[in-house]
């Protein structure tokens, strides 16, 4: 016997308090599903009555969600492109190169996960405030972009030191320019890496919540600022609705990452996270402004 | 280490090996600072800058003159007691997701890869949920007539039903659900190193389960607890979500403060000092972690050294 055995009570208790933890993860998520399609809004639960009545009025004249969705769409696409661009180039400097100061440059990049979200918000707002770009999409996806291009490059880092720098190599040493090993090779290579930095820096600009709430103006508000808005002052039932929506495209979004990193198949990468335990973990982060 | 680019034969003709070296590592410097750059110049325009001028401001009074009254101000009353209890909360915060993470990662890290996978799964899905999203789910289960509380009547517990909500139990446990997923992973990720033969061989010198768990098991785990507790402390101080909607006045934090002085009181320079003071909370717990991980390293290579 090499292990130290546990006894049966050690285990019974074990066993039930980390099903009561998974449960404390996992209930809140669950209970905003099942509200959504009761008729009773938020009275009991489980609700005595079914319907889709919270989703159709999200759609109905006059509602303010479409705007919101929208906008939010918009500034998380620009942030995707905004932080691939960064984080591909900063992971080719950080990985395949020899960069003075690389341990600066690194610690620089990490630097927007673990320092408070008020703060880089509050910044921000001093610095477009004056430029008279509060609400502007470009700007909150700027700003977006300094907490998703931190995930992006940790990704891209581990997906670059996963592929082969001989193949580029070989193909320079046939007469390949730097341009064609990029599009040839390491691009096709660094796909599954690509779309799950593409889909993590998306979640994180449409999930961000204090960013987008101090560069909003009164009427370009995102889904994130909205949804905070309605729970603050108004009640409206249809929020559920829109909440129930936002885990679907946060579940839909982490199944495809899994997916892409299965097809890769390269294996290198294990789990859903990007490397780094603890900063990487801070990939859905900034949700948690 | 290969370069990406044709080594440069036709520009040096027949150099002396050196000369070839060298200049291929120039080129690979070359080719790495200007990949460098739009991430350097974006984070130095987007995220030190506006740092910078936020210190700045702090430090300016009404007439532009230096001043340090706006932290005095943030040292002072009803500011005071918001700061104090930012840092409560946090402690209380990081103290129950350690415990809880605790127990969670360590039952994890006995399961079979499979079934530790798929509770991983269940532990980092909700990560990636907005934080906004999970608030709300908790709103409907701790209110007056929720899940909770029904549950808790229906199995007449005494005292039921309960406050759950607007205070300060509500942002504890809002606001622990939001960080668990970090420790759980932490903790985890130091637990599945364990060798658990350790524990075997202090069981057969005939110690007891709790001096194992008091005297080999946690030792082993320390670093990730340290580490843990500190970054869940780091993140809870500027977290502003769940406190703001599951609390009432008395768990006011200071990011709610900076938001109401910047978006009601147009009080620029007050919501600046306080962002700066938050900022340099984290460096100091970062500074700790530093200091207790190395602290950490020199005890555990105590006799090793000459």
């Amino acid at each position: 016997m090499t292990e130290l055995r546990s006894t049966l009570a050690g285990r019974i208790t074990l066993t039930v308090l980390s099903t009561l933890t998974l449960l404390f993860l996992v209930l809140p998520i669950v209970v905003i599903v099942i509200t959504s399609f009761g008729k009773d809004a938020f009275g009991s639960f489980p609700p005595s009555s079914w319907t889709l009545n919270w989703y159709k009025v999200l759609f109905a004249d006059g509602s303010k969600w479409p705007a919101a969705v929208s906008l939010s769409v918009l500034v998380a696409c620009l942030t995707t492109v905004f932080s691939l661009i960064l984080g591909m180039t900063a992971a080719t400097a950080l990985v395949r190169s020899d960069l003075p100061l690389r341990t600066a440059v690194y610690g620089l990049v990490l630097a927007p996960l673990v320092i408070p979200q008020v703060v880089v918000a509050l910044g921000l707002f001093l610095l477009f405030e004056p430029a008279a770009m509060l609400g502007s999409p470009v700007a909150i996806a700027l700003g977006h972009t300094v907490l998703a291009s931190p995930i992006a490059v940790m990704i891209l880092m581990a997906t670059l030191k996963g592929i082969d720098e001989r193949l580029e190599d070989a193909a320079a040493s046939m007469g390949a320019s730097r341009l064609t090993v990029a599009r040839r090779i390491t691009f096709p290579l660094a796909m599954p890496g690509l779309i799950a930095a593409a889909i993590f820096s998306f979640i994180t600009s449409f999930d961000e919540f204090f960013i987008s709430q101090f560069l909003s103006s009164v009427d370009t508000v995102t889904l994130p600022v909205q949804v905070f808005n309605v729970l603050q002052y108004d009640v409206d039932p249809s929020v559920t609705a829109i909440s129930a929506i936002l885990i679907a495209v946060a579940v839909l979004a982490l199944a495809l990452v899994a997916v892409v990193r299965r097809l890769g198949g390269s294996g290198q990468q294990e789990g859903l996270l990007p490397t780094e335990p603890g900063v990487g973990l801070a990939a859905g982060g900034e949700t948690a402004s | 280490m290969a370069v990406l680019a044709p080594a440069p034969v036709s520009t040096a003709p027949v150099p002396g090996k050196k000369r070839l070296s060298r200049a291929l590592s120039e080129r690979r410097t070359r080719f790495g600072l200007l990949n460098a750059a739009p991430v350097v110049v974006y984070l130095l325009v987007l995220f030190v800058y506006p740092i910078f001028s936020t210190l700045m401001l702090s430090l300016k009074g009404d007439d532009g003159a230096f001043t340090l009254h706006w932290y005095a101000d943030a040292f002072k009353g009803a500011n005071l007691e918001i700061l104090l209890t930012t840092l409560r909360i946090s402690a209380e915060t990081s103290l129950l997701s350690l415990v809880v993470g605790f127990v969670l990662a360590a039952a994890v890290s006995r399961l079979k890869p499979l079934w530790a996978g798929l509770v991983m799964v269940v532990v980092v899905v909700p990560h990636f949920i907005s934080a906004l999203v999970r608030t709300y789910g908790w709103i409907i289960l701790l209110g007056e007539h929720g899940v909770v509380n029904n549950a808790l009547t229906g199995l007449h517990f005494p005292g039921a039903p309960f406050q759950l909500l607007y205070n300060e139990v509500g942002v504890v446990i809002g606001t622990t659900s939001v960080m668990l997923p970090y420790t759980v992973l932490l903790l985890y990720a130091v637990m599945k190193g364990i060798d658990r033969r350790l524990m075997a061989a202090a069981a057969s010198m005939g110690a007891g389960r709790l001096t194992i768990f008091r005297r080999v098991y946690v030792p082993l785990v320390a670093p990730g607890l340290v580490n843990a507790g500190i970054l869940c402390f780091i993140l809870c101080l500027g977290y502003y979500i769940t406190p703001a909607l599951m609390g009432g006045p008395k768990q006011t934090m200071v990011a709610s403060l900076i938001d109401t002085q910047v978006m009601k009181q147009d009080q620029w320079n007050g919501a600046s000092a306080l962002g700066i003071i938050l900022l340099l909370l984290t460096f100091a717990g970062l500074l700790l972690l530093k200091l207790l991980q190395s602290a950490g390293e020199r005890y555990r290579n105590r006799g090793t050294a000459p």
